[in-house]
C-alpha cells in the first residue's frame, strides 16, 4: 500500500511541476498553450537519451533536458509574439501535433513509436534513485524548488510585467514594456522547468514512448491548472493531486464494477468541470468569480 | 458500557483480520483497456481470461478460489504503471496479464524489480521477447507468423511478388525484415515497402502506389481501426491483389468487413474442432457463455490464466508458495503445457513456441487452411 501511495505521490509531484509551469504562462502571462506536453516530452526524451548514452547523473540529465526544451520553446514563442487568445491556442495545437509526429518518427533519438526502454535510474552522487520512497522525496524537493522559482519570478518586476501584459497588452506596450522579450522569456522559463519533470519522469518510469506526450496530456495539464485555480500558486498543485488521485480512489470503491471505473471517471471529470466552471470559475483555490491572477498565495 | 462494547467490536475486528480464511485463495491481476478507444479489446481479452478462472475454480485445481483483479490501463503506459503498482503492492498479485506493446514495456521494469510475472497475450511485436525473464508471451510473435506464412504464399498460392504496407514501429519493422529475409528463400520478392503514420486514415495515395507495383499480394502490418481502413480503401481504390496480414486482424469486426472476404491472415494454430479435451471444453463453454465463436485473443488470455493455474497447482503440490519467482522457476522446469490448441512449450526468452495457422476469411469468419510448424 505504501509503495502504491508513494508511486502516486511521485506522479502527482511531477504533474504538479507541469501544472505550475503551465500556470506560469497561462495564469500570469495569459498565454494559453495546448503544447505543454511537448516540453514534457522533450525533457523526457533528452534526459533519457543522455542517461542511456552518456550519464544518468541528475546534474547532466536535467540541465540537458532544460536546455533542449528551452531551445524548442522558441518555436512556441514565435507565434506567441504575433497572436494572442484563441489564435495562440490554435498555434500551440499545431506545435503539439508537429511534435507528436517528430516523437513518433525520429527513431534514432526517440525510438519511434516503440519508444525508449531500459532508461537507467537517476543518479545523485553515485546513489541510484528508483524506489518510490526515495523518488518521492526527490520529486517533492524538485516541485518545491520549481514553486519557489515561479513564486520568486511572479513577485518580481518581471511577474508584474507578465500580469500587465495579461490584463492589457496595449496598455503594457504604452508603458514601454518590451512585450516580445517578456513573452519569449516567460515561455522559455516555463518550458525549461517543465523539462525537469520530463527528465525525472523518464528516469522513474524507465520507459517512455509518444503515448505519454500527446494532446491528451496537454489537455490534462491544462485541466489541472483550470480546476485548481488559474493564476494561483497552490491551485495547479491541488488540480494535479485531484485529477491523479481520482482514478485511484475510484478503484477502491468496491461497489463499483471494476470494468466500469474508467467510464465513471470520465463522467465525473466532465460533470466536475462543468459544475466547477458554473459555480467556481476561478478554480478550487481561486476566487468564486473569474478573477484569475488575483488569488495567488 | 459503551467503552466495553467498543472494545468488543475492536477485538472482533482484530481477530477477523488476524485469522484470515484458511483457504489459500489466489488472486492474479490484469491490465486491460477497459475504457477509452481500445476498450473493445479489453472486452475480448476479459472473456477468455474469465472463462479460464471459471474452469480452474470449477475443477478445484487450486486449494482456494482464484480471482482476477482488473485495472484499467486504457492501453496507456502511465496508467498501466499506476495500475501495475497497485496490483503489485496493494493486491500483491504474483501474476499479471498484460496487453498492448506500450503497456507491456512500461510494466516490464516493475515486473522484474518486484519479481512478478507479466504475461502478454495480445501484442506480437518481436521486441516483446526482450523484456526480461519475468515477462512472458503466450502468443507467437509476428516474426514467427511471417516465417510460417511466406512458404505457403509462394509455394501453395503462387503469390511471389509482395508489397508491404506497414506502420513504422517495432512490429512493422520486424515484419519488413522477415519478409525481406524469407521471401527470397522461396523464390518470392518484396516489391515495395510503404510505411504509413500511425494516425493516418486516408490511403488512396498508398493504393495508387500499390496498383502501380502490380503485386500478387499486399501484406498489411497495421492494427486497430487503421488496418480496417487500409483494407477497405485498397479495395475501394481498385486494388484486387490478394490481401494478407497477421493475427492483429483476428477480431470479429475486422473479419465481418465485406472487403475482408478472401483475406489471408495468420494466427497461433488452434484447431477449434479438435477432440483435445482442453480445447473442446474451451470452445464449447466459450460458445455457450458468450454466444459466439472464440478468436485467437480469447484463446491466448484463456491460456495465460490456465498457465497460471497449472503452475500454481504444481507449486502447491510441492508445498511451495505461489510467488512470481517460484512461478518462473516452475515454468522453466516444465517442458510443455497442455493449453487450448495443443501441447506447447516456451523458448528461453519466455515466448511461446506454437504452430502457425493460416486462415482465409470466408463469410465473415476465419477458416483455417493450413498449419505450419515454425522452428525459431
Amino acid at each position: 500500500m505504501e509503495a502504491y501511495l508513494l508511486n502516486l505521490g511521485v506522479l502527482i509531484s511531477l504533474y504538479a511541476i507541469l501544472a505550475v509551469t503551465l500556470n506560469f504562462i497561462m495564469g500570469y502571462a495569459g498565454i494559453y498553450s495546448l503544447a505543454h506536453a511537448v516540453f514534457f516530452g522533450t525533457g523526457a526524451y533528452a534526459g533519457a537519451s543522455v542517461a542511456l548514452n552518456f550519464s544518468a547523473s541528475i546534474f547532466v540529465m536535467v540541465p540537458t533536458a532544460m536546455l533542449c526544451a528551452a531551445a524548442l520553446s522558441l518555436l512556441l514563442a514565435l507565434p506567441a509574439l504575433r497572436v494572442r487568445g484563441e489564435y495562440f491556442v490554435a498555434a500551440s495545437l499545431g506545435l503539439q501535433v508537429l511534435a507528436v509526429t517528430v516523437f513518433a518518427e525520429w527513431k534514432a533519438v526517440t525510438g519511434g513509436i516503440g519508444g525508449l526502454i531500459g532508461i537507467p535510474p537517476v543518479d545523485i552522487a553515485g546513489f541510484e534513485i528508483y524506489s518510490p520512497g526515495s523518488f518521492f522525496i526527490l520529486s517533492l524537493v524538485t516541485l518545491a524548488a520549481v514553486v519557489a522559482i515561479t513564486r520568486l519570478l511572479v513577485r518580481s518586476s518581471f511577474g508584474r510585467s507578465l500580469k500587465a501584459i495579461r490584463d492589457s497588452e496595449s496598455a503594457a506596450l504604452a508603458f514601454g514594456k518590451n512585450i516580445a522579450l517578456i513573452k519569449t522569456t516567460s515561455v522559455v522559463i516555463s518550458a525549461a522547468l517543465a523539462a525537469i519533470a520530463g527528465s525525472l519522469y523518464a528516469a522513474y518510469m524507465s520507459f517512455i514512448n509518444v503515448e505519454s506526450f500527446m494532446l491528451d496530456t496537454s489537455v490534462l495539464i491544462m485541466a489541472m491548472v483550470i480546476i485548481g485555480g488559474t493564476g494561483t500558486q497552490l491551485g495547479p498543485i491541488v488540480g494535479a493531486a485531484l485529477l491523479l488521485i481520482l482514478p485511484g480512489a475510484l478503484s477502491y470503491l468496491s461497489f463499483l464494477p471494476q470494468t466500469e471505473i474508467g467510464s465513471i471517471q470520465q463522467i465525473l471529470y466532465g460533470l466536475g468541470m462543468a459544475v466547477l466552471m458554473i459555480f467556481r470559475p476561478g478554480g478550487i483555490v481561486g476566487r468564486g468569480r473569474a478573477e484569475t491572477g488575483e488569488g495567488e498565495a | 458500557m459503551n467503552t466495553f462494547r467498543l472494545c468488543i467490536v475492536v477485538a472482533g475486528l482484530h481477530l477477523a483480520t488476524a485469522f484470515p480464511s484458511q483457504a489459500a485463495d489466489h488472486q492474479i491481476g490484469a491490465l486491460f483497456p477497459l475504457s477509452g478507444p481500445n476498450a473493445t479489446y479489453g472486452d475480448i481479452f476479459m472473456s477468455g481470461a474469465d472463462l479460464a478462472v471459471d474452469h480452474i475454480n470449477a475443477d478445484e485445481l487450486l486449494s482456494g478460489e482464484l480471482s482476477l483483479r482488473y485495472e484499467d490501463s486504457q492501453a496507456l503506459p502511465q496508467r498501466a504503471v499506476v495500475g501495475m503498482t497497485k496490483l503489485v503492492n496493494v493486491d500483491q498479485v504474483p501474476y499479471v496479464l498484460s496487453a498492448f506493446t506500450g503497456v507491456s514495456k512500461a510494466i516490464s521494469t516493475l515486473a522484474q524489480r518486484n519479481q512478478v510475472v507479466a504475461v502478454n497475450g495480445g501484442g506480437v511485436g518481436p521486441d516483446l521477447a526482450q523484456l526480461g525473464e519475468y515477462f512472458w508471451n503466450v502468443i507467437p510473435l509476428a516474426n514467427l507468423e511471417v516465417r510460417g506464412l511466406v512458404p505457403y504464399l509462394v509455394e501453395e498460392e503462387g503469390l511471389k511478388n509482395v508489397v508491404l504496407i506497414y506502420v513504422d514501429d517495432p512490429l512493422g519493422q520486424a515484419i519488413r525484415t522477415e519478409l525481406e529475409t524469407e521471401l527470397p528463400t522461396v523464390g518470392g520478392t518484396l516489391v515495395d515497402a510503404l510505411s504509413v503514420p500511425t494516425t493516418a486514415q486516408q490511403f488512396s495515395g498508398i493504393a495508387a502506389k500499390v496498383r502501380a507495383a502490380e503485386p500478387d499480394a499486399v501484406y498489411i502490418a497495421s492494427y486497430g481501426a487503421q488496418q480496417l481502413q487500409i483494407v477497405k480503401q485498397l479495395r475501394d481504390n481498385g486494388v484486387d491483389a490478394q490481401l494478407v496480414t497477421y493475427s492483429g486482424y483476428s477480431v470479429s469486426e475486422a473479419l465481418a468487413l465485406p472487403e475482408s472476404e478472401g483475406l489471408i491472415y495468420t494466427t497461433q494454430s488452434v484447431d477449434y474442432d479438435s477432440d483435445d479435451p482442453v480445447t473442446k471444453r474451451f470452445v464449447d463453454d466459450y460458445t455457450a457463455k458468450y454466444g459466439r465463436a472464440p478468436t485467437a485473443y480469447n484463446v491466448n488470455y484463456y491460456n495465460a490464466v490456465r498457465l497460471f493455474g497449472l503452475l500454481a497447482h504444481a507449486l502447491e503440490d510441492k508445498g511451495q508458495a505461489v510467488t512470481g519467482a517460484n512461478l518462473l522457476a516452475e515454468r522453466m522446469a516444465t517442458d510443455s503445457f497442455d493449453l487450448v490448441g495443443g501441447t506447447v512449450s516456451f523458448q528461453d526468452d519466455g515466448t511461446l513456441v506454437a504452430p502457425i495457422q493460416i486462415n482465409i476469411v470466408t463469410d465473415g469468419a476465419g477458416q483455417p487452411v493450413a498449419t505450419v510448424d515454425v522452428a525459431d
